[in-house]
Order: C-alpha cells, then sequence, then structure tokens
C-alpha cells in the first residue's frame, strides 16, 4: 500500500513536470507561425470589434482572443504602407516615395521613387524563409511586375498573387484601354488564365490552405501573407453576400457615423465625449436626400458591407483550416487595413470622359451601371467619401490623405506572441506599419543582414513590439520618438499626443496646421496660431525626417485644379442654413377654420 | 449617380412593369404582365389585334363553332393604376374592347354571313399580390424590387353592356355576366437586371360564366373553362425583350338549350417581342395560334397583336419637368 502511494505520488508529479515544461519545450522546437491579414481599403471602424455594425464574426475572435490596438499608423495609400511593411524601410528610401501610377516627373529615376520595391533591399519573407520558415503570399502585391519584383523573387516560396493594386474580382479585367488586363503569377509564373470558379477573394483562402497543407508534414513553421483585395473598390461580390444589409444604411451616414462612436464608446474603443470629425463639407447632409437617392448611395454601403463580411467569412475558413490541423494556437495574427477607407471615385479618374480611349474602354468593360448588376462582372461601384468618412469614424478624412482618417487604421494582434488580457484595447502604444519587420524578425529569431548585395541596408525606422505584447512595456515608441508621412506632397509629423499636418487646398489649408489628438480626434481645432513654439518644434522634426529619408516633394501632384472642382470649403455646422431645415408650421388645431364665404 | 440617371432607372423599372404591359389578348394577358411596379403609376393601354377562326374573339369562353370562319379586328383601350394594399401590390384596371368581326356562320345547317361591330363588354381587374416582395410605396422601394417567387390573387369580372344583338350568334357583347378568378406567378430566373432578366410565367384561372338567356331565341350555358397561360421571357437587351407563350384550355362545356357542346382541350402557341420606345411608350408585337387543331369541333383561332402602352407616374414626370429645366 505504501509502495502503491508513493508510485502515485510520482506518477503525479511527473505529469506535473511534464505539463510545466512540456509547452516551453515545444516553443523551443516549433516557433510560432505567423499570418498577415491585410484588408484593402479597410476602415477603422468597420470590424464589429472596433465599433462598426458589419458583422465579422472571424475577426472579433482574434479581437476576443488577442488585443486590439487604436494608435496604428499606416501610410495613406497601399504601396508605400506593403513596402514599409515587408522591409520596414521608409518608403521614400525602399522605392515607393511615391506610388507608381502618381510619380511626379521630378521624381521620375531618383532613387526610392522608382515605384516598385528597391532590388537591393532584404524583404521579411526572405528573411523568414532564409530562417527556416515557409512563406506563401496570397493576394494583392502591387510593388512590381517584373520577373525580379514579383513575390517569389522578394522571398516567397508560394505566391497566387494579383500584382496589380486593382482590378476585377471575377476576372482578368483591369480598368484602361492601355492597361486592360490585370496581371496575376502563381509561384513565380505569370498567369495566362484564372482558375475556375475564381472569386479573388475565395481563391486567395484556397490557395493559402492548399500551401500550408502541402507543406505541413515537414513541421516548419511558416508566414503567410494574406493580402487581401477585398474591400476595395470595385464592389465585387457573390450574390447571395449582397442582400444581407437591405435598406440598413438608407438612414444616412451621419447617423450612421455617430451611431458607430457610440458603439466605439461602449466598447472602449474611443473615449467618451469624443467628437466626430467634421463631415467633409462636399458631403451632403443625408437627412436632405430623398429615400430614393439615400437608398442607392446605401445600396453601396451594403455591398461595401457585403465586402467585409464575405473577407471575414474566408479568414474564418483558414482559421478553421489552422484549428483542424492543430496550428491555430501557436500562430501569431496580425490584422489591419492597409490605409484609410477609399473616398475617392476611382472608377471617375479612370473612365474619363466622352470621347477618350480610356471612356470607350469602359464603356465595354466596365458598364453594368444598374444597381440589380452591382456586385456582377462588368459592373464598378464604389461607395464614395460620406461613407468612406464612416468606415473612418471617428476620424477625419480618408486614404489618400494624412488625416488620421487617411493613415490610422484598426490592428489586432493575437496569438503566442500576445501576454496581454485576452480582448484588451490598447490605447497608449503609437504604432506603425514598419514595426512589423523588426517585431517579426524578433519573433522569427532571424537576423537583418547590414548590407545586401553589395549595398548598405538602410535602416530600420520600426520598433520591435516584442516587449510591448509581454507586458513590460507600455510602447515601443517613447515621447521623444516621431512619426513622419509624405505622400502625394503631403506632410505630416507626430510626436507624443501632437500632429503637425500640411495638405494641399483644398483638403488642407496650404498652411502646416497643428492638432492635438489626446484632446482632438478628429481634428477640428488648430491650434497653429496658438502653438507658434509646438509649430517650429514638429518642423524641426520635419526637417530632419526629409533629410533623413530624402524626401522629394513631388512637382506634380493629384490635387492639382481640386479646389477648383470641388465647392468652397466653409465649415460645416449642423442645421445650417436653417432655411432647409425648418420644419411646416403646424397651427393649434382649435384655430383652424374654413375660409368664411 | 447623376439625377438623370437615377430618373431613367425608374423610368426603366415602370415601363418594364406588367402594369403597362397590353393585356387581354385572344383571352389571354401577355408575359410580363403581371411585374409589380412603383404605386401610383398610370397607364393607358392600346392594343390592335387582326384574328382569324372559327370562334369569336371577344367570348372567353371561346366557343368553336364547327367550321366558321371569323376575320376580326378587336381594339381594347384601357386605364390602369397601381397602388397598395395590405403593404402588397395592386393594381386596378378597366378595359374596354371594340372592333369589327365578320364572316360565316353555320346556323341550323345553313352557312350565312355575320358580322359584328361596336364596343364590347368592358371588364373590370383587380390584382392583389399575395406572395412576394412588399409594394412598392417608394421609389426606394422600386429600385430594390425583384419579383423572386411572387403570386397574385387575381379578379375578372365583365358587364353586359356591349353591343348585343339578339339575332345574330356573332356579337361583340356577350350578354351575360362572366369574369375570372387566377393566381399569376412571376418565377424570376437570375439576375434583375435589365438586359439580363428571364422570368417564368404562369396563370392558372378559371373563367366563370352567366347564362345568356337570349341567345338566338335560346338559352346559352358555359360550365367553368379552366386556362392554363406560360410564358417564357428574356431580355435580348436593356429596352427589348421577348417572350415564348402557351395557352392550354380545358373545359368550358357550353350548352343550348340543353343541347351540349364539346369540352374544350386545346392549346394556343405564340411568342412575343417588347421594345421600350422611349421613357413612356412601350411597343410590342406577338403572333399566337391553336395547335392540333383540324378537327371540325376543334378550336381554331391565331392572331396578330400590336400593342402601346403609354405609362407615366407624377413623381417621375415632375422629375423630368425640373431636369429639363
Amino acid at each position: 500500500m505504501k509502495s502503491l502511494s508513493a508510485a502515485i505520488v510520482a506518477a503525479v508529479l511527473l505529469a506535473l513536470l511534464f505539463d510545466t515544461f512540456a509547452p516551453a519545450h515545444s516553443q523551443q522546437v516549433k516557433r510560432p507561425n505567423i499570418v498577415i491579414i491585410l484588408g484593402d481599403d479597410l476602415g477603422f471602424a468597420d470590424m464589429s470589434s472596433f465599433g462598426g455594425e458589419i458583422k465579422t464574426p472571424n475577426l472579433d475572435e482574434l479581437a476576443k482572443e488577442g488585443v486590439r490596438f487604436t494608435q496604428f499608423y499606416t501610410h495613406a495609400s497601399c504601396s508605400p504602407t506593403r513596402s514599409m511593411l515587408l522591409t520596414g524601410v521608409d518608403t521614400h528610401l525602399n522605392g515607393l516615395g511615391n506610388m507608381d501610377e502618381w510619380a511626379a516627373p521630378n521624381q521620375w529615376d531618383v532613387d526610392g521613387y522608382e515605384g516598385h520595391l528597391r532590388r537591393n533591399l532584404t524583404t521579411l519573407p526572405q528573411l523568414l524563409r532564409d530562417a527556416g520558415y515557409h512563406t506563401y503570399m496570397a493576394g494583392k502585391w502591387h510593388m512590381g511586375k517584373a520577373p525580379d519584383l514579383i513575390p517569389a523573387a522578394r522571398g516567397f516560396e508560394r505566391d497566387f498573387s494579383l500584382l496589380d493594386g486593382a482590378g476585377s474580382y471575377w476576372d482578368m479585367w483591369n480598368f484602361t484601354a492601355i492597361s486592360p488586363k490585370s496581371t496575376f503569377t502563381e509561384d513565380g509564373r505569370y498567369l495566362i488564365r484564372l482558375p475556375k470558379d475564381y472569386y479573388a477573394t475565395k481563391t486567395y483562402t484556397d490557395k493559402i490552405i492548399s500551401d500550408i497543407e502541402a507543406d505541413r508534414k515537414d513541421g516548419k513553421p511558416f508566414f503567410v501573407y494574406l493580402s487581401e483585395q477585398a474591400p476595395h473598390d470595385p464592389y465585387h461580390l457573390p450574390r447571395d453576400w449582397r442582400n444581407r444589409h437591405v435598406g440598413e444604411y438608407d438612414k444616412g451616414w451621419d447617423v450612421v457615423r455617430n451611431e458607430r462612436l457610440q458603439r466605439q464608446i461602449k466598447m472602449g474603443i474611443t473615449a467618451p465625449g469624443t467628437d466626430l470629425a467634421e463631415r467633409m463639407w462636399f458631403v451632403p447632409d443625408a437627412s436632405l436626400l430623398a429615400p430614393a437617392t439615400r437608398a442607392i448611395m446605401g445600396k453601396k454601403m451594403e455591398l461595401y458591407a457585403g465586402m467585409v463580411e464575405n473577407m471575414d467569412y474566408h479568414v474564418g475558413r483558414l482559421m478553421d483550416y489552422l484549428k483542424t490541423i492543430g496550428e491555430y494556437d501557436n500562430t501569431i495574427f496580425i490584422v489591419f487595413g492597409d490605409n484609410g477607407a477609399e473616398g475617392a471615385d476611382l472608377f471617375k479618374m479612370i473612365a474619363g470622359t466622352p470621347g477618350t480611349r480610356d471612356f470607350l474602354f469602359a464603356s465595354m468593360v466596365w458598364s453594368e451601371t444598374n444597381p440589380n448588376a452591382w456586385g456582377d462582372p462588368h459592373s464598378y461601384v464604389g461607395y464614395g467619401p460620406a461613407w468612406a468618412q464612416v468606415s473612418m469614424t471617428p476620424f477625419s478624412q480618408y486614404k489618400g490623405n494624412l488625416a488620421e482618417g487617411g493613415i490610422r487604421n484598426a490592428l489586432i494582434v493575437s496569438g503566442p506572441i500576445d501576454r496581454q488580457a485576452a480582448g484588451s484595447i490598447n490605447h497608449q502604444a503609437v504604432l506603425h506599419v514598419a514595426d512589423i519587420m523588426p517585431t517579426l524578425l524578433e519573433v522569427a529569431g532571424a537576423k537583418r543582414p547590414q548590407t545586401y548585395q553589395g549595398q548598405e541596408q538602410p535602416p530600420l525606422i520600426g520598433e520591435s513590439w516584442v516587449k510591448m505584447l509581454e507586458g513590460k512595456e507600455a510602447s515601443p515608441r517613447t515621447d521623444k520618438d516621431y512619426l513622419a508621412w509624405e505622400i502625394f506632397g503631403n506632410c505630416a509629423v507626430r510626436q507624443g499626443d501632437w500632429k503637425l499636418v500640411w495638405q494641399y487646398k483644398p483638403y488642407g489649408t496650404g498652411e502646416w496646421q497643428l492638432f492635438n489628438l489626446a484632446e482632438d480626434l478628429g481634428e477640428r481645432h488648430d491650434l497653429a496660431a496658438e502653438r507658434p513654439e509646438k509649430v517650429k518644434e514638429l518642423v524641426a522634426l520635419w526637417d530632419d525626417y526629409v533629410k533623413a529619408n530624402h524626401v522629394i516633394l513631388p512637382s506634380r501632384v493629384l490635387w492639382e485644379g481640386m479646389e477648383q472642382k470641388l465647392p468652397q470649403r466653409y465649415p460645416v455646422e449642423p442645421g445650417f442654413p436653417p432655411l432647409i431645415y425648418k420644419s411646416q408650421f403646424v397651427p393649434p388645431k382649435d384655430m383652424l377654420a374654413n375660409p368664411k364665404p | 449617380m447623376k439625377r438623370v440617371s437615377l430618373l431613367q432607372l425608374f423610368f426603366a423599372a415602370l415601363l418594364g412593369s406588367g402594369a403597362l404591359a397590353p393585356p387581354m389578348v385572344l383571352a389571354q394577358v401577355p408575359a410580363r404582365f403581371y411585374w409589380k411596379t412603383l404605386s401610383g403609376a398610370n397607364a393607358v393601354p392600346l392594343i390592335f389585334n387582326s384574328i382569324s377562326g372559327n370562334t369569336n374573339p371577344f367570348d372567353p369562353a371561346h366557343i368553336p363553332m364547327g367550321d366558321a370562319n371569323f376575320d376580326g379586328t378587336l381594339a381594347i383601350a384601357g386605364y390602369a393604376r397601381t397602388f397598395t394594399m395590405f403593404d402588397r401590390s395592386a393594381m386596378a384596371a378597366v378595359l374596354v374592347p371594340m372592333g369589327r368581326l365578320s364572316g360565316d356562320v353555320n346556323v341550323a345547317g345553313r352557312t350565312a354571313s355575320q358580322s359584328a361591330k361596336g364596343f364590347g363588354d368592358p371588364m373590370a381587374e383587380f390584382d392583389l399580390n399575395i406572395i412576394g416582395p412588399p409594394a412598392q410605396k417608394t421609389l426606394a422601394d422600386a429600385l430594390r424590387y425583384e419579383p423572386g417567387f411572387s403570386v397574385d390573387l387575381l379578379v375578372d369580372l365583365a358587364v353586359p353592356i356591349g353591343e348585343y344583338d339578339s339575332e345574330k350568334t356573332l356579337n361583340i357583347g356577350q350578354n351575360r355576366v362572366y369574369g375570372r378568378l387566377g393566381m399569376p406567378v412571376v418565377w424570376q430566373l437570375g439576375p434583375w437586371v435589365p438586359g439580363r432578366r428571364t422570368t417564368l410565367e404562369f396563370l392558372p384561372a378559371v373563367w366563370l360564366f352567366g347564362d345568356n338567356t337570349d341567345y338566338v331565341g335560346k338559352t346559352l350555358k358555359t360550365d367553368p373553362l379552366f386556362q392554363l397561360d406560360a410564358h417564357l421571357t428574356h431580355d435580348f437587351g436593356e429596352h427589348f425583350w421577348g417572350a415564348l407563350d402557351a395557352s392550354w384550355y380545358s373545359g368550358g362545356k357550353s350548352t343550348i338549350n340543353g343541347v351540349p357542346g364539346k369540352k374544350l382541350n386545346n392549346l394556343g402557341v405564340g411568342f412575343t417581342l417588347g421594345y421600350q420606345v422611349n421613357d413612356n411608350l412601350n411597343l410590342t408585337f406577338g403572333y399566337k395560334s391553336t395547335v392540333n387543331d383540324s378537327a371540325p369541333d376543334d378550336l381554331r383561332m391565331d392572331g396578330f397583336m400590336i400593342s402601346l402602352v403609354y405609362g407615366w407616374h407624377p413623381i417621375i414626370e415632375g422629375a423630368k419637368r425640373l431636369e429639363g429645366e
């Protein structure tokens, strides 16, 4: 009996010891998998976990298990963000000093402004692959099309990639007569046709799952870059995803934006008392629109919501697959959008006017304009500035601009890297997309060489999040650190709670504007005149940034003529002018009478 | 979207709708007649038919008259209006047939030429959707409308005040009350996008007839007549569509002074082409003929049809006036 008791005690102790050490042992043996889910033009406030009414249960599950960050910055446009994600280097040094499509004459042939990822830079997938990771990519690339610039040449073992910035979700049609077809690659080969039953979001997920499945027996960790095309316009969507919000947005953007703000406050995303940013001055008050107009505008948002929900569904498929093969718990997920939501009418810019080459092309390829055809091949719908502001609640402006609505995005991090309370919301840490490279290199135990192809590597501008995620520091940045942006000639710098912005008219004032983001998230109150010393201080940082990163302000910009095209900018005051807000006078009933004979 | 484009969408929805399509032709409403539109829409249809056969085209009982042979020109003018009832789409219409009819009739073994002309029996029609999307009370509803699978309840009632001569077997008016109970079905196949719409449509209906107690001095009774119309319709373009049509008639045995005739069991087939001329005007052309009709007692009938339908809605007309300023 005694010996039996001793044996039981020994067994329990052994079990406890095994239980204690087993996870640590397995972590040492296998490093965590990494999955980056990048939404294209996904707005800060779109996911339910950031206040959206759009149903995103799978992304919300990641938020619930991980941590949400509310001060995460990307760039204001897609390629620059993607280039910093994959190199950790500032855009003006990594080749995306400007969007390829908008490079200015004074930037042509200048190092750092090639319009594609520079060849002499090491990339995140390349270094992870060298460190023993499988590296897979599916989705939008938009950082170069030449054979030595495509994903396979930049470190991805397998890929299924749309090399363009956008295109049809159903087929290979692109937007202009001179470049009518999108370019796709699969595992380093240029595709002459797309797979059967191709639908971008679905196919990208299928490819990632099959890539993981093909290699999973070898036990190596994997890095997945799921670079979603959704919800970028055109809003192409399977029919059964189009009608899940019928009529919900007829109430108009102001109402929906306010509802999102209230939810954000309730769930702790935004502080109580936060003011919404001003509605863009050229966006009408939806309450003044006829019901049919609101229905048409609302239908665009219905489609957008469907795009996000469909993307969430396919993310859920990937999550389910990882659970099935037992890799989910050992996978770090990083979810965010690449810039602010898209408020510009891209199609209008591309399709041109009657009599032009591109208008003829659009007439042939992109003319399914009936609302019941929206979502079908050959239709082109984007939701415009009013809904883009909703997606960026509570911020000002949207993609392409350097107001918070252009550059601040929702971020979810979950998985074994995260030691913070599940479901927590982090408001302290000021993060940047370029931080992801050093963070993941540290997680993977990978090293970035000082030189590559005989050239000194530019410095990483990001800071690793590992200590912050382990709870050892509040933010990877101190109040002395600063972030800076330049795109399309617009400039911004943030240090601590202060942000200095210079934007072309009419979105900006053509002058430096100063905002205190701790008190004015909507950037309503320009404090430049009140705080000239702070302006001077931040301008000095800006000058430092320009010098360090070889910033060349463009000689031509997309804002040209915008001030003349858009209505004059006056502040938006709710209820003004009273003329159009005065309701019918209703006299007292007891004073009603018929006319005398 | 520019306002003018929005208006064009509304017009497309309005004119593409059944309320503005031509009504009763050869005792059969054409394809797309029971498509729904915005409440408050109005339509004035004008339908011209050139018909031959051995039955009186003005008489929905379609009593075959042996080897008789008639030629007729039939026109129908009317007015239709859509409205909302119990949150469902409803339509009320008044249709007045008129025209000329002539031919040889075999009466008591003797062949005689007869002719008739004038106004026929006006018919009131009421249609209420019972299964399908709710009524299109606003332009927003109209923009979102897709029929899916919709079923209506249909009631027709003809008032016997049309031209009638009791000395003749051939008349424009029928001298008896008659009507119809039906359940129109519209089944959307595929997308509801102008230029790509396809529908399968059915109208099972029962015609009910009162007695004509002065039918050349005799009493004419007719049993209920079951009629099933079927249409497969498809858009060939945003403004151009076509349909394959079929009608099956069964029952409707007529008795004259107790002497029974033959029950109908006939099939007619045809086609329709439709074209939207402009924002307010729709044009259709069709041909239809009975088949397997070689036996003497078989129903024989064929006819060409051209219809013009003028439709309008006050809101849309007002918006057009403002656009024109």
